[in-house]
């Protein structure tokens, strides 16, 4: 009993793994650019799709199969180079009215969705091949965890770790919080802020495609995962804090823990649930757990 | 004056679509009309209040599966009840929505008026056993006036006389939001999206104005939801998503939210283009996601902007 | 008052009786700022109260106030820049009726409006300009739509936040009588000022109040803080006629 309740939490741990990468792009792109970037959801999606072709593909080129973790990560790095295009899209209208970059964001879901439908049709595609179980399964009791799992959630916490660590050690990452914390001020002190811009932006973008590189293994890739994500990650964001990192890695534990026990207990509630507690949040603690002033 | 020409030119020209007989087209004006009066309230909001919900959807589902209960469940009929009905219901949904969510501004807001949108979308998914899940509810040819109209199949019911209740609805809307931008809260709401902080010092209650905006704008959406039900006889939780409600923005953008008219330009131009590009090829988000990129770039104001620069929403 | 471990405010005590022109001066980092700001209900003091007309107003904020009867003004310019000035003012004069948030009354009909705007208008040399968009205005009258905005309110008392910033010095004056005739006309019964420009001070205030480090260094009449020579080298420096 205690093991499937545990194995029960750990599937959400992964789910949250996940989610946290693409909120962490979100928070990122956030705290720096003040802008919602409402196609976070859509990279997710890219790298989904992008992560099956480039696994099918390398196995058909000989890459021996355990490997195809390593491709998946690549494959999601790789996609970061729209980053800097789409950045430069969005540049256009920096100087506007927040809802008006969100709108233009939006503009970006509907053309992904169709880019995503032309390239690889409408149907859903798995990745198949038994690559999920590849790396073995560990027994809970009479439930079994698939090494993958806790593969991607040590992958995403060493990520978590690898971001704290920028953040707060590197010149650039020091750069990046001033540049969050006030803007004309960074500008000022001579900070070039198209290139930082463009940078945080590429890196947001990569968070969010290899989730969706990672997850692929054992969910299906489709057309409305992005659009179903932004969801979750406008929930892990609003009860982490806009803006904040730490925020997204509790916000993302919450809700992926929550979204697993919901869907094993009352799976009405599920996403409910997850709602729920985001008004609970926004009612006592308005500005979320973690928030920062923004200047 | 030339505006009022125009104006009327409009109006019986709307009044003459039917008459042309190419019932395919005039059956698509009816979810125009709808849209129109759904993007009246969104635009009070946005355009004079300064607001943007991404959660408009909400309503116009709340209104449309009023309709479907009414009918399918209840056996009421009359439009006219399922109308009061659907006022109600969005009122309802609104106060405790809309207390909650006007303690915040700009993007907060847009992404709390998303997340609400999104519950009542999750609702209607998963109670399936109330409201029928994603395969949503019938909704049966209501009554209108009284009337209903046996000898007309479906085709000539909509083209006939729902065409011009529709029609008129959507006259009668446009009188009762002319008078609400014209009227003393008007003013207020215009001063608040001005200039916020001002707009408290000479007095203006700014959240609770926000409020009556936002319960205003709520009944214009589920009067439009009741009515875009109809034609489809059918209603599913998809009509509470948030892409639904991002799509409702997009019209208000591509008509131009600051005139008054902007709304209702861009619902028709919405409506008639996405039929036309739809029949022409079948990635018509990519080509729409494209006219929204180039007009929120390029065009700002929408349509209206182009037409009448400047011509600011109130003035 | 404290912000946090910084006293902004020490023992300051400040009573204005009708009638009065009471000028709060001192230097920057004196705590008028603050002061203004508890007086005006937008900061809740950590200790002490606020009374006016009998009750504690003490953090109410700028809505309920207004409605008591205070108003006040800003430094910084602040108007409604796609508003002309007719509807500015009317905003204004709407709150003040109560009737801000009627949604289906025409208001293009209300001659009371009409009448108020035009009288507020006319005081401040607008009455030319009502269908102009506020963004339009030249600095100045910007100014002065700013503060009849406030006026419009019908204020018993009001608080103005150096009303001559940003003014030449040939305009000073007349934007100052502008004010104080404005004010006998709609029956303001008295003005608190903040104010840097010496010779505005002195020349329209019945009592002067001298904030320096938070607290109060003098509170009298004009005369008297001319004469008194802490006060004079401490806040005002030699700048005095």
């Amino acid at each position: 009993m205690i093991e499937a309740a545990l194995a029960i939490v750990l599937g959400g741990v992964f789910n949250a793994a996940i989610l946290f990468l693409v909120s962490a792009g979100l928070q990122l792109v956030f705290g720096v650019q003040k802008i919602v970037n409402l196609a976070c959801g859509s990279f997710y999606a890219l790298g989904a799709y992008f992560g099956i072709s480039a696994v099918q593909w390398a196995l058909g080129a000989g890459t021996p199969r355990p490997l195809f973790l390593a491709v998946l990560l690549l494959s999601g790095v790789a996609l970061a180079a729209i980053g800097p295009v789409i950045e430069r899209l969005l540049r256009t209208i920096y100087a506007r009215d927040e809802s008006f970059q969100m709108l233009l964001t939006f503009a970006l879901v509907l053309m992904f969705e169709d880019i995503l439908r032309i390239v690889w049709g409408p149907r859903t595609h798995v990745m198949g091949g038994g690559l999920y179980t590849l790396y073995g399964q560990l027994p809970f009791g009479a439930v079994k965890i698939p090494v993958y799992n806790l593969l991607v959630i040590l992958a995403a916490l060493a990520i978590a770790i690898l971001m704290g660590l920028f953040l707060a050690r590197t010149r650039f990452g020091r750069i990046v919080r001033a540049t969050a914390e006030n803007r004309e001020m960074s500008e000022a002190l001579g900070v070039d802020m198209a290139r930082v811009y463009a940078r945080v932006f590429t890196l947001g973008t990569a968070l969010g495609t290899v989730g969706g590189a990672l997850v692929v293994t054992s969910t299906a890739a489709s057309l409305d995962m992005g659009i179903e994500l932004i969801v979750d990650a406008f929930a892990v964001v609003v009860i982490g804090g806009l803006g904040s990192m730490r925020g997204a890695f509790v916000g993302a534990l919450i809700v992926g823990v929550l979204k697993a026990v919901s869907i094993a207990t009352y799976p009405e509630l599920e996403l409910m649930a997850v709602y729920m507690i985001v008004i609970a949040v926004l009612v006592l603690r308005p500005a979320g757990l973690f928030a920062r002033a923004t200047a | 004056m030339k505006h009022r020409a125009a104006l009327a030119l409009a109006l019986l020209a709307m009044a003459l679509v039917p008459l042309a007989g190419r019932d395919y087209y005039t059956t698509l004006m009816l979810p125009f009309f709808a849209y129109g009066i759904a993007l009246f309230g969104l635009n009070l909001l946005f355009g004079y209040t300064g607001v943007l919900s991404f959660g408009h959807a909400l309503f116009v589902a709340v209104g449309a599966y009023t309709a479907a209960y009414l009918t399918s469940a209840f056996g009421i009929l009359h439009f006219e009840v399922i109308l009061l009905v659907a006022i109600g219901a969005a009122v309802v949904v609104a106060i405790p929505v809309g207390l909650l969510c006007i303690r915040y501004v700009k993007i907060y807001f847009g992404m709390l008026t998303l997340a609400f949108g999104m519950l009542f979308y999750s609702f209607l998914y998963k109670f399936y056993h109330l409201t029928g899940g994603d395969e949503g509810m019938r909704v049966l040819r209501p009554t209108l006036l009284g009337q209903s109209f046996p000898t007309l199949d479906k085709v000539g019911f909509l083209t006939g006389p729902y065409y011009y209740y529709s029609l008129a609805l959507l006259v009668i809307a446009t009188f009762v939001m002319w008078r609400v931008v014209r009227s003393p809260l008007g003013l207020s709401l215009r001063s608040i999206r001005e200039n916020p902080d001002k707009a408290q010092y000479v007095g203006v209650s700014v959240r609770r104005y926000r409020f009556f905006a936002f319960v205003i704008a709520a009944v214009f959406g589920a009067v439009g939801g009741a009515l875009l039900s109809i034609p489809t006889g059918l209603v599913d939780p998809l009509l509470a998503y948030w892409t639904h409600s991002g799509n409702l923005v997009f019209m208000l953008l591509l008509g131009g939210f600051t005139n008054f008219f902007g709304p209702i330009l861009g619902a028709f131009v919405f409506i008639f283009l996405q039929d036309q590009v739809m029949s022409l090829t079948q990635y018509w988000r990519l080509v729409f996601g494209a006219i929204l990129a180039v007009v929120v770039i390029f065009f700002p104001h929408g349509l209206m902007g182009l037409v009448d620069p400047r011509r600011r929403a109130g003035t | 008052m404290f912000y946090g471990d910084f006293c902004a405010l020490d023992g300051v005590s400040l009573a204005v009786r009708d009638g009065e022109f009471v000028s709060i001066i001192g230097p920057n980092g004196a705590g008028k700022t603050t002061l203004v700001n508890v007086l005006t209900g937008l900061v809740r003091p950590t200790s002490g109260r606020v009374r006016f007309k009998g009750g504690d107003v003490a953090g109410v904020g700028p809505v309920p106030l207004a409605r008591l009867g205070m108003a006040r003004s800003f430094q910084l310019v602040s108007i409604f820049p796609a508003l002309t000035v007719a509807e500015t003012i009317a905003v204004a004069v709407l709150a003040q009726l109560g009737r801000g948030a009627r949604p289906l009354a025409a208001l293009a009909r209300d001659a009371e409006v009409r009448e108020r705007v035009r009288e507020i208008a006319d005081l401040f040399g607008l009455g030319d300009k009502l269908t102009r968009p506020g963004r339009t205005l030249a600095q100045g009258d910007k100014k002065l739509l700013d503060v009849a905005s406030a006026f419009a309110l019908h204020p018993e008392i009001i608080l103005l936040d150096e009303p001559t910033s940003g003014v030449s010095t040939r305009d000073k004056t007349t934007i100052m009588d502008v004010l104080v005739q404005a004010s006998k006309r709609i029956g303001i019964k008295a003005i608190i000022q903040v104010e840097h420009d010496m010779d505005i001070v002195f020349g329209y205030s019945d009592r002067i109040v001298a904030l320096h480090q938070g607290r109060v260094l003098a509170d009298s009449t004009p005369e008297d803080i001319r004469r008194d020579e802490h006060v004079v080298a401490t806040v005002i420096g030699k700048r005095l006629r």
